[in-house]
């Protein structure tokens, strides 16, 4: 059977320190190019597919006019960004103004380091993952929040106050969500949570509690990355544009990328977290399947459930109406908390006195 | 059912529900999730009706069909439009190139927006009176459809023709009848057809009174000069 042997980007350059220096450098120097690259190439390919999936969900076609069926939109409208004037507000606090985009940014390039793409595609393996991915997406908010606090513009500040609370309140929940595949697995390591899962994904093996789990996490990042129905701290019909009212040009580029980068990195999550990451799908005990399931490489089974996700994600987005600020508040402390607290315990209970239906390790 | 047999939680609602206190908390939003039982069928019944909008989006996502959008200037020849789009408005003439306007003025003052004004005249044989032009600007037409439907012959009709867009505001200024003279019906009770083409003056779409007023514009094809010629269609 395979054994799933992960190495990183980071062990390599480690290795390739003891014999050169230069070597390092250039492993180093191609973990950074390539993220810049995947960044970018990720971003215009997101913005292109989900106009494109809005179109078809709204009897429209989406882009259709630049390159085949539009597919050179998102490059246009990229230089288009790129080529704009970049205004500050008049009376604008101009460092923080400047500075908000960048942080949002590095948010999403902190936790796109430690995403186990393949078990050969990853450029650090950190120890405590999990508590690393919390810690670090607190960037963005940080990021959304200087954004509309340094515009000047009431809009702005009440889209930045929306997004501060919410996302404070929703990390609650994805927090409680995420320990209950910490417990099961045992390990705060990504790569090793997802080698946990070689016999079967967390979200059906961990009897119940995995799919209820799976369902508030993702409920909860949607809300942490303020997509619809979670947009209020954009929300155009109330806001204008929220907290990058008073952005433009370059940017908004940012902005705009971080948002997208960031749906790619919840769905990245709940499918390494719930449903295997690039784990082939198995079922414990038909070594024949499991074989053939191994046939796909890892890589390809990391991308199509993250595509899926992804695809969900959108759907979601337009279907469904924006909530009120009061509903969004009463659905994460009067429903997902509770909910989310229960299931926790359930879960440590399941754990400590092993009530396993199937042997999880 | 007497209240010694019920159970002490129907009792309460039922003494909660006589009391003023009850009266007082109206206007306080109900929420269903802190009733006893309603947590998880609240959240049941939310589930189950974001599934059905997902079930509708997605039949939309997943029928091709379904789409509305027109790839217009590649489907030119193949447009279809629809009969209730309203992008020109004509006169109908029928086969004998006779329409039926009176000249009575009704869609002129029925015109929200002052964009036709009939222009009548005395005919010159008989003496009676006539239309003679049937001006109707385009450029400040909403395409409300009165006119059409005040008109008590049902002259008018709203065309699909819908490309439309020239140089000079100056042509969107329509002539809409194509001869000046007596209806149809007038028409019909003449003898011979030499009488009938003898009283019937023809008007071209850009030789009305206001802007053209019959003359050529530099670089744009002079389409007014010669009456009877250059139609819009
Ligand atoms: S469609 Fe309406 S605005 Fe246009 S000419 Fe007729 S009545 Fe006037
Ligand atoms: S078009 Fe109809 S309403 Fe208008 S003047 Fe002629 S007959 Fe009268």
């Amino acid at each position: 059977m395979n054994t799933w042997e992960v190495t990183t980007l980071a062990e390599r350059s480690a290795e390739a320190l003891s014999s050169s220096f230069w070597g390092a450098a250039g492993y180093l120097g191609l973990a950074m190019l390539g993220m810049a690259g995947f960044v970018a190439v990720l971003g215009m390919v997101l913005i292109y597919a989900e106009r494109k999936v809005a179109g078809h969900f709204q009897c429209r076609l989406g882009p259709m006019r630049v390159g085949w069926h539009g597919t050179l939109q998102t490059v246009a409208d990229t230089v288009k960004l790129l080529l704009k004037e970049d205004i500050v507000p008049y009376q604008a606090d101009k460092m923080l103004h400047i500075l908000a985009p960048l942080l949002m940014f590095i948010g999403t390039i902190l936790v796109l380091l430690v995403l186990p793409f393949s078990p050969i595609v990853q450029v650090a393996d950190v120890n405590i993952g999990v508590v690393y991915i919390t810690a670090v997406s607190g960037f963005s908010v940080l990021g959304i929040l200087l954004g509309g606090w340094s515009s000047n513009n009431k809009w702005s500040l009440i889209g930045a106050m929306r997004a501060g609370a919410q996302i404070i309140s929703y990390e609650v929940s994805a927090t409680l969500a995420l320990l209950v595949v910490v417990l099961f697995s045992g390990s705060l390591q990504l790569s090793e949570i997802v080698r946990s899962q070689a016999e079967g994904w967390w979200i059906w093996r961990a009897h119940g509690v995995g799919i209820v789990a799976f369902l508030i996490f993702f409920i909860a990042s949607t809300a942490e990355i303020n997509r619809t129905p979670f947009d209020m701290p954009e929300g155009e019909s109330e806001l204008t544009a929220g907290f990058h009212t008073e952005y433009s040009g370059l940017r908004f580029a940012f902005f705009f990328l971080a948002e997208f980068i960031n749906m790619f990195l919840v769905a990245a999550l709940t499918s390494t977290l719930f449903l295997g990451g690039w784990m082939p799908f198995h079922i414990g005990g038909f070594e024949n399947f499991n074989a053939l399931m191994d046939l796909i490489p890892a890589g390809l089974w990391f991308t199509g459930k993250t595509a899926f996700l992804v695809f969900v994600l959108m759907w979601f987005r337009w279907s469904f109406p924006r909530l009120r600020v009061d509903q969004l508040m009463r659905l994460e402390w009067k429903i997902l908390l509770p909910i989310g607290l229960v299931n926790l315990f359930v879960a440590a209970v399941v754990v400590l006195y092993g009530l396993y239906f199937f042997p999880v390790r | 059912m007497d209240s010694v047999t019920m159970d002490p939680v129907k009792q309460m609602e039922k003494a909660s529900q006589g009391s003023p206190n009850h009266a007082a908390g109206k206007g306080v939003i109900e929420s269903p999730e802190i009733k006893r039982g309603g947590f998880l069928k609240n959240i049941f019944t939310g589930m189950i009706s974001l599934a059905k909008g997902m079930k509708v989006t997605f039949h939309y996502f997943s029928h091709p069909s379904t789409v509305v959008t027109q790839q217009y200037p590649e489907n030119r020849d193949t447009l279809k439009m629809f009969d209730r789009f309203r992008a020109h408005l004509t006169m109908a003439h029928d086969e004998k190139g006779q329409h039926k306007c009176s000249g009575c003025q009704i869609c002129q003052k029925a015109c929200p927006n002052a964009s036709i004004s009939v222009v009548n005249r005395s005919n010159p044989v008989t003496g009676k009176k006539e239309l003679d032009r049937y001006v109707w600007r385009m450029d400040s037409c909403t395409f409300c459809n009165m006119c059409v439907q005040v008109c008590p012959f049902g002259t008018l009709k709203m065309e699909n023709q819908f490309e439309s867009s020239v140089y000079d505001r100056r042509l969107l200024v329509y002539t809409l009848n194509r001869y000046a003279g007596p209806t149809a019906q007038v028409l019909g009770k003449l003898e011979s057809d030499e009488e009938r083409t003898k009283q019937m003056e023809p008007r071209d779409p850009y030789s009305g009174p206001t802007p053209m007023n019959g003359q050529a514009m530099a670089g744009v094809a002079a389409l007014g000069e010669k009456k009877g010629e250059g139609e819009s269609k």
